[in-house]
């Protein structure tokens, strides 16, 4: 049977040129990055040189970046490392920190633990394609804001959120302008000296790197606490003995995704829209997101009267791996938190389908879906009760 | 076993045993997520709110944005477990533990502060499962924001065959200033009668209200040409306006209704412009209403559940915020009272705008707080008690087109989840057929498809005996947070069992 991932926002598999310059940092220069001997210099090196290239894709200098265990670690120290540099604004009015409703769980968590200790936290309310929206943002920015983190690029629908327009306004007001661009990377310029960008987060994974590394990109100037503490790696920010096959990966991962960027997003966009075009042609089956903004490889959509996990369950069998917002495939039978801020109503919500697509990806792949989806789709509606024609 | 389910499970779910639809069933079983509500539930629809017991698909009720929607399905089921009392200023509504009530949670922290800091937490505003609700938490409900302005109404004019001399009234009334208020006059004390020789228009005032009944009688003249005889009762304390007109008589019924009990405003009139509502809003104060300048409070009661909704409608729609109790009914000094509806309007901001309308003026004292505002369309207003309810009986739900969720008298709730329906053909007391519908989860399919394998063949006493459990048993066991929201097949195979059932008594 023919096997189709298409699930690469969730992550991707390690590109082969990647996997080898991993290698050699696994056996052969194995030493601690910290050690002075040839073996840990190596490997001290290999850091270094992967810094150089995880900044080049940021078009900024390496001593402005520092490697950690992944998107989520990123985002936390970011978040918590900015708040607790501002611990005398705690009683203060606020808001301290301006957020969106539609963020990873990684920030929005760590605000709401952040809330539990004093600060105070604005959650911004999205369009229905899921755009923040930008005078509402500067309305609610106070003279006690220290810290903007909105995404760069949302992980279920695929909006891209006008970074540009909010590390502006961040500037203009002496906000720190915190950035998660875990989806973006590779796919949307990521200049942070023209986009204003203080802060971002990097996973490897999602860009055909290892999983367990990532980056923080910070601006020279901005002060954070650590959230780990230990040897002192990282200038004293992010102890832990370095991940060194990881961050070679990730170093690697990040010279391909810029060199192959305008390459891979042409490519991508090209089957993207041939696959909403496909599979809206399906009965009452709609798009999420915005119909432009959005990443180069993230199609997401609805289908009327039937349920997201019976539907990936049954592409899974054709061989079809994807993804789904709905509330019963999730531990909290909750409906995804973007999905209800875009104002969709559960119900709605259930019958969601996220297909996103990665550089293997081909033309087959798309047609392949096209071949299975829409008999799926019309066999759970020839199930469902709530079909009435 | 591979993921969440037990290859049983993946095995019906790839394919399910006797999906489809029988058309000739002889009994038939929907459950849908064990969200619903009491069968005496109010229900704002249009053109009248009503329990939902008596609702239809067809119907159309208010949803979240506003406006009303029509009703596709109705469902009933039997329900013995706990149920959830909520109440706000608006009533109270009962409802099963997982329905989702549109609202937002305010923190321990937050309780106590002013609104505008509640506000901030709307970003939160949601559905939220009635379970995860308290005290103190906030609810929105929908204010129905259509404006249809109508400028004339056509009168109907029939005479009798005998009636020779009974004054013609204009064919086209215009929908002024004046006339709401007099709509108002007679929504509050007026009452109709037909009978031969006896047709005739009431408006009973106090004797003392002199104004209100000069006010009355002028407008029945300029609206009508009619003129008015005033009946003074001082043993009573009433005077009474009355007038002798068969087509005025017949056109109020035909707008109001007949009894007082079941009065009610004309469904275009709920949309007029809130200009002209609020015409209306000043006559039915005058007349029922009562405002209190010490207490600095204004109410109006009725014996109308519907017309007590519409008004707390129309005063929404002014801006005002209305608090709504039931009084039970009651003897008091020997006289019967029946069940009665009061509105009362309590805080100095909505008070302010009513006091304008009705042109009287209150001695304002400082700024007295207030939990509820109006925003974006919706009442915001708190819960003021949750409780706990041992229920043994029917409860219902509806699913609404387009928008999926519904209005209580005090509540926006959300419409029916994922359901299921199971069809049978019985013959000789055995299930000899079944077949399922479902939307849902693998789960849900999986043991859709399990019972009708467990019941085929089953006479209906073994049927009805079969169990959630057993069903989850014989797929090799159900993830325990899918045991109580997928597991809904063994419900509706009883469902239709007891339907084939009503339907033989028959």
């Amino acid at each position: 049977m023919k096997k189709v991932y298409m699930d690469y926002a969730a992550t991707t598999p390690v590109d082969k040129e990647v996997l080898d310059v991993m290698l050699p940092y696994f056996t052969k220069d194995f030493g601690n990055a910290s050690s002075i001997h040839e073996c840990g210099r190596n490997a001290f090196d290999a850091v270094e040189a992967s810094r150089k290239k995880v900044a080049d894709i940021l078009h900024t200098s390496a001593d402005e970046v520092i490697f950690t265990a992944g998107g989520t670690e990123s985002d936390n120290l970011a978040v918590k490392g900015v708040a607790y540099n501002n611990k005398d604004k705690i009683g203060t009015k606020g808001p301290h920190i301006i957020t969106s409703t539609i963020e990873h769980p990684a920030i929005l968590e760590t605000c709401k633990h952040l809330e539990k200790q004093g600060f105070k936290v604005k959650y911004l309310p999205v369009d229905k394609y899921g755009l923040i929206k930008i005078d509402e943002m500067e309305q609610s920015i106070s003279k006690d804001t220290f810290l903007i983190t909105i995404m760069y690029a949302n992980n279920e629908i695929g909006t891209v959120e006008p970074v540009a327009e909010i590390g502006k306004i961040a500037k203009e007001h002496g906000a720190f302008f915190h950035t998660d661009a875990v989806q973006a990377i590779g796919k949307e310029p990521t200049d942070v000296n023209k986009l204003n960008i203080d802060l971002l987060s990097i996973s490897s994974h999602k860009i055909y790197g290892p999983k367990g590394v990532g980056a923080l990109y910070i601006r020279k100037g901005v002060k954070i606490q650590p959230i780990l503490h230990g040897g002192g790696h990282e200038k004293g920010l992010r102890s832990s003995t370095y991940n060194t096959p990881g961050i070679v990966g990730l170093g690697k991962a990040c010279e391909l995704a810029q060199k192959r960027m305008e390459k891979d997003v042409a490519h991508l966009k090209n089957l993207r829209d041939k696959l909403i075009n496909g599979v809206l042609k399906i009965e009452e089956s709609y798009l999420n997101g915005h119909p432009e903004k959005r990443l180069a490889n993230n199609a997401h959509f609805r289908f009327t009267a039937i349920e997201g996990e019976s539907l990936n369950l049954m592409l899974d069998d054709k061989g079809v791996a994807a993804a789904t917002g709905s509330a019963c495939s999730s531990k909290k039978l909750e409906p995804s938190h973007v999905l209800l801020a875009i104002g969709l109503d559960p119900a709605e919500a259930h019958g969601s389908l996220r297909l996103s697509l990665g550089r293997t990806n081909t033309m087959g792949d798309v047609e392949y879906v096209f071949s299975v989806l829409p008999e799926i789709v019309n066999n759970l509606r020839k199930m469902s009760p709530l079909w009435n024609r | 076993m591979s993921g969440m389910y037990s290859d049983k499970v993946m095995e019906h779910f790839r394919n399910p045993k006797n999906m489809g639809e029988i058309k000739d069933a002889d009994g038939v079983g929907t459950v849908g997520n064990p969200v619903c509500v009491l069968p005496e539930t109010d229900i704002i629809a249009n053109p009248v709110s009503t329990s939902i017991s008596y609702l239809n698909p067809g119907d159309r009720v208010l949803s979240h944005d506003g406006k009303f929607h029509e009703i596709s399905r109705k469902f009933k089921r039997e329900y013995y477990g706990q149920m959830l009392m909520i109440k706000n200023r608006l009533g109270k509504t009962i409802l099963t533990p997982d329905h989702l009530i549109h609202a937002f949670q305010v923190p321990e922290s937050h309780t106590y502060c002013y609104n505008k800091n509640k506000r901030k937490l709307l970003d939160y505003a949601s559905w939220w499962h009635s379970t995860d609700l308290k005290k103190k938490d906030i609810v929105m409900y929908p204010v129905p924001n259509d404006v249809k302005d109508v400028d004339f109404i056509e009168v109907e004019l029939k005479k009798s065959e005998y009636d020779h001399k009974s004054l013609s009234i204009p064919s086209k009334i215009r929908t002024d200033k004046n006339f709401m208020r007099f709509v108002g006059y007679f929504l509050a004390e007026g009452s109709t009668r037909i009978q031969k020789c006896k047709t005739y228009t009431t408006l009973s005032f106090n004797i003392n209200e002199e104004e209100y009944i000069k006010d009355c009688v002028n407008l029945i003249k300029i609206l009508f040409g009619l003129d008015a005889k005033i009946e003074k009762r001082p043993k009573r304390k009433t005077s009474n306006i009355v007038v002798y007109n068969v087509h005025l008589t017949k056109f109020l019924r035909d707008l109001f209704g007949t009894k007082a009990e079941e009065k009610k405003i004309p469904e275009f009139m709920m949309f007029l412009p809130t200009k002209k509502q609020s015409e209306l809003i000043k006559g039915l104060w005058y007349g029922d209403g009562h405002t209190d300048k010490k207490r600095l409070r204004a109410s109006y009661s009725t014996i109308s559940s519907q017309l007590c909704q519409q008004v707390k409608i129309l005063l929404l729609r002014q801006g005002i915020i209305p608090s709504v109790y039931e009084e039970k009914p009651r003897i008091s000094k020997g006289v019967n009272h029946g069940r009665a509806y009061r509105i009362f309007v309590l805080e100095t901001p909505s008070l302010k705008k009513l006091a304008y309308i009705l042109k009287v003026n209150f001695n304002f004292r400082d700024k007295l707080s207030c939990n509820a505002w109006i925003e974006k369309g919706f009442l915001f207003a708190p819960i003021t008690e949750v409780k706990e309810i041992e229920y043994n009986g029917p409860v219902y739900n509806l699913e609404v087109n387009d928008s999926h969720s519904y209005t209580t008298n005090s509540l926006l709730v959300h419409n029916c989840g994922d359901i299921m329906t199971i069809y049978i053909k019985v013959e000789d007391n055995k299930i000899k057929d079944i077949k399922f519908q479902t939307m849902g989860c693998a789960a849900a399919i999986a043991t859709s498809s399990m019972i009708t394998e467990l019941a085929k063949g089953k006479t209906l006493d073994e049927a009805s005996k079969i169990t959630r459990d057993n069903v989850a048993d014989e797929l090799d066991g159900l993830p325990p947070i899918k045991m109580h929201c997928s597991n809904l097949a063994a419900d509706a195979l009883r469902e239709a069992i007891k339907d084939y059932r009503k339907k033989m008594k028959k």
